[in-house]
């Protein structure tokens, strides 16, 4: 485990100096691997029918499920679609398995699935995405898959297997569920679980689209449906409460979902990514319901009033001025939408001016994360990229299948693009963020649709050519939920707000990571689910730092 | 047309039986038994065979029917027995070019002046300039006639097809030459093809007029907006004056968030031909970004005066709902919404 350390004492804040950094980054941050042991490969059984399900799997965790200090990988697999009715969503062979790779001190990774209990994905399931938290509160991580078909809670037993313990649970879902997370909306102290899920579809209504080519249909030739919330109601059980919180009274498309309190009121509110129509803000209305805002908000829609194809999430400050943004990955001839916060439950389209419009209107774009990869201070964006369509190119030739996944580098509020690292385009689906080999630059792992994952190291730190500091805080919730999802932590000016949950069928570390620039100390300001606020002064850079909730009033 | 035969009667004297005939085929044309009346007209040529009533007769009911082929020789046979017949002018027109013999029926139809017909035919027989020009004039008398606007559509494409093989074949290396293959490449969908040809055409002549916009325009569908920029800026130097061409420049610049010379340009290209909707949208959209509400408010009421349910209109609602939601006007800002939301309901 990481050392114990809380400072308290006056900030010493050294100013960030972005150029300087900038001198020092010629070359790709990352390198692309796959290193030895993860053996796993995505297995979507294409079929010639194209159901669009095919498309869309490729979760992926990264947790420390046996709390060694090093992140571990959870992969979920597809499944095989067989062509007669009855063969539909076969698990059973082990190439279908979800997998689980613990992670070793050199840096490779050991297949621990059937070990750990996790072999068994369930009869008639396709697996999308998974969600990763301690939700009883006992220091071990658990995991939620979701699948078409049901989904699945495996309890983290503590001593490196889990236990499927949906039924007890109660939170098995049904229907196409994709992306997940865990988040606290009541702040009761115990997490909560929020389920996207996309289409009213069965394999009966399934179908393809176009006669030449044959095309995966759009999502608009499938009824939408509703998301599902079940809240913790302690003791291993779960309550659908989507009717009641509100939740269900709106039908979405929903692929991805990201959580943070944009409002600042202290209550944790819901961004849902729904494909080919308006998008959902779910305002937490502090009494256990929510009001769907986003029209409201000003991001249901582009700054043109036009549909995206939203896909991917993620709801974080990108420019530093303390209030959670929004930026939303979807399909090729749409821009990637960026909503940037203004402050009293508004916000305005910044897609043009961040300049991620000029970057990103080609692209198709899945799961992705701002975080700080060069530790300058401001979070750049990662996403995994790659069109639907496994033959757009015949429909229009400027559009790709596979992509290569973008990096773009935030200078102080605009995006520049930079070379990630990778050669070869793919199929790009999730994307799980973290940092593997604790040192304190972030790395990344990225799905493929059919295909092996790549593991994007990060080299900033081992190459030294880049002087940067950092801060990774791990918090530790006593009266707040264990892993403190929903504390808003404040370091140096900038602001972070505490989940695993966001870009598309994916759960990063639970850390929380500072880029700190030149500064060699920072100062810290943690406000905890709970309303407790603690504030940590002069604290050295360049170090993981547990935190543990106070018990009383600071 | 029957009208015109029993008039043909007036100086002809036929005999009374031929007479008889023309009257029950004129009798059954009308009643559209065109059987009956191909009948009674070849009765009428051969009791009076040189009546060019009975053949003109005999040709229609034979159109009527649908046999234009078996019409041509008795049409031919009325105008060889009077030359003055201009509805059996028209009708030999009509059926040569029904029958695919365009070049043959294009007299007849100058003749009869039918400039629908004639365009068709001259259109068919490879004359574009002068089928464009007899198209547009017949669409001038009759407006929203869709066979004439298509025939018309595809006579001034070939024309201007004709006019760029004419220049490849007069001079296959100019600047021209290579801009026409650029666009071919470009309408390809073939980028690298296009870029290559237009970047020829430019090094051969830099100061083309409309290469640049072209190049810019291929760019900017491929969402290569700084590439798109540099071209569309060089089109502005060439040309100050193309508003066409400030448009697309404050169009690449708003794409890559460089709002206010994207709004400035957009400006510009709005003075330069102002009341063009697209133009005022984008005009709208910048001055919005660059924090000019009121400039913003007011290009996009243009808009949904010129647009008034189409698709930028839609765009315009949305844009103002959201300046008067910022004002704190909610009333307003809902009616804009509630606009925004017909439209979209509207959409196909």
């Amino acid at each position: 485990m990481f050392d114990l350390i809380i400072v308290r004492g006056s900030a010493a804040v050294c100013a960030l100096s972005v150029a300087a950094l900038l001198a020092n980054v010629s070359e790709s941050i990352f390198e692309v691997s796959t290193p030895g042991g993860l053996t796993f490969k995505h297995e979507n059984s294409p079929t010639p029918n194209k159901h669009l399900i095919e498309t869309m799997g490729g979760g992926v965790a990264l947790l420390d499920y046996n709390n060694d200090g090093l992140l571990d990988i959870f992969l979920v697999n597809s499944g095989r679609i067989g062509l007669e009715s009855k063969d539909f969503f076969d698990r059973g062979n082990p190439r279908y398995w979800n997998r689980l790779f613990r992670q070793n001190k050199d840096g490779s990774f050991t297949d621990v699935t059937a070990a750990a209990g996790l072999s068994a994905a369930g009869d008639a399931n396709y697996g999308m995405g998974v969600a990763a938290a301690d939700y009883d509160n006992d220091g071990f991580t658990d995991l939620y898959v979701t699948s078409y078909g049901r989904n699945i809670l495996y309890h983290n037993n503590g001593n490196g297997t889990f236990t499927d313990v949906t039924a007890k649970a109660g939170v098995a879902a049904g229907g196409w569920s994709v992306s997940a997370g865990f988040f606290d909306f009541d702040n009761d102290g115990k997490l909560d679980l929020f389920v996207t899920r996309y289409l009213d579809w069965d394999l009966k209504h399934s179908k393809s689209c176009g006669v030449s080519p044959k095309i995966y249909c759009s999502p608009s030739e499938f009824p939408g449906t509703t998301s599902l919330l079940f809240r913790n109601r302690g003791g291993g059980t779960f309550e659908d409460v989507s009717a009641v919180s509100g939740i269900a009274a709106k039908k979405g498309k929903a692929l991805g979902v990201a959580f943070a309190d944009y409002d600042d009121d202290g209550f944790t509110d819901i961004f849902v990514a729904n494909d080919g129509m308006e998008q959902f803000l779910f305002h937490n209305n502090r009494n256990g319901t929510f009001t769907e805002r986003a029209i409201e908000a000003g991001v249901a829609f582009t700054d043109d009033g036009k549909r995206i194809s939203g896909m991917g999430v993620d709801f974080r400050d990108y420019d530093n001025d303390g209030r959670p943004d929004i930026v939303v990955t979807d399909l090729a001839r749409q821009n990637y939408a960026v909503f940037h916060n203004e402050g009293g439950g508004a916000f305005s389209s910044q897609t043009l001016q961040t300049g991620i419009a000029a970057l990103t209107g080609n692209s198709s774009g899945w799961g992705m994360r701002l975080e700080d990869f060069d530790n300058d201070g401001w979070k750049d964006l990662f996403v995994a990229q790659g069109h639907v369509m496994d033959n757009v190119e015949q429909i229009d030739p400027a559009v790709h299948y596979l992509e290569l996944p973008m990096l773009a580098m935030n200078r102080e509020g605009r995006f520049e693009r930079a070379d990630s690292g990778a050669s070869v385009p793919v199929a790009g689906r999730g994307a799980a963020f973290g940092d593997l080999n604790n040192d304190g630059w972030i790395d990344v792992v990225m799905t493929v649709l059919g295909g092996k994952p790549q593991i994007y190291r990060n080299r900033l730190g081992a190459s030294k050519r880049n002087s940067a500091h950092w801060l990774t805080l791990a918090l530790r919730g006593t009266r707040s939920n264990r892993d403190a999802f929903g504390a808003r932590v404040l370091v140096n000016g900038q602001s972070q707000y505490v989940t695993s949950a966001g870009s598309y069928v994916s759960a990063s570390d639970k850390r929380v990571h500072f880029g700190l620039g030149m500064a060699t100390t920072a100062k810290i300001e943690i406000k905890w689910p709970s309303g407790l606020v603690q504030k940590m002064d002069d604290v050295r850079a360049d170090q993981f730092l547990n935190v543990i909730e106070p018990q009383g009033p600071q | 047309m029957i009208a015109a035969l029993l008039m043909l009667l007036a100086w002809q004297a036929p005999p009374p039986e031929a007479l008889e005939h023309l009257k029950t085929g004129a009798d059954a044309l009308n009643a559209n038994k065109s059987a009956e009346a191909v009948a009674e007209f070849r009765k009428t040529t051969e009791t009076a065979p040189n009546l060019p009533a009975g053949f003109v007769g005999l040709g229609q009911a034979l159109m009527q029917s649908g046999d234009y082929q078996g019409a041509i020789a008795p049409l031919k046979r009325a105008l060889e027995l009077n030359s003055d017949l201009p509805g059996a002018e028209q009708l030999l027109g009509f059926a040569l070019l029904a029958v695919g013999y365009a070049n043959e029926a294009i007299p007849h139809l100058e003749k009869a002046q039918a400039i629908d017909a004639l365009g068709v035919a001259q259109l068919k027989a490879g004359k574009f300039a002068e089928a464009t020009a007899n198209l547009q004039a017949a669409l001038a008398k009759r407006p929203g006639d869709v066979d004439l606007m298509y025939y018309l559509g595809r006579a001034s494409g070939l024309l201007s097809r004709q006019a760029f093989e004419e220049l490849r074949a007069t001079d296959p290396e100019s600047a021209r030459a290579h801009q026409i293959l650029g666009e071919t490449y470009a309408v390809l969908r073939n980028t690298a093809g296009a870029e290559k040809e237009y970047r020829e055409a430019l090094r051969l002549r830099p100061g083309t007029p409309g290469v640049h916009l072209e190049l810019g325009e291929m760019y900017a569908g491929v969402s290569q907006w700084d590439k798109a920029e540099a071209e569309f800026r060089a089109e502005s130097q060439l040309q100050p004056g193309d508003a066409e061409a400030a448009f697309r420049l404050g169009d690449a610049l708003l794409q890559q968030g460089k709002v206010k010379e994207a709004h400035r340009e957009l400006s510009r290209a709005n003075d330069l031909a102002p009341g063009k909707a697209d133009v005022l949208y984008a005009l709208g959209k910048a001055a919005s970004l660059d924090r000019d509400k009121a400039g913003a408010e007011k290009a996009w009421l243009a808009v949904i005066g010129i647009d008034k349910d189409g698709p930028l209109a839609g765009q315009a609602h949305f844009g103002l709902a959201g300046i008067y939601r910022e004002r704190g006007d909610s009333a307003k800002s809902d009616a804009e919404m509630k606009e925004f939301q017909r439209l979209q309901r509207a959409k196909p």
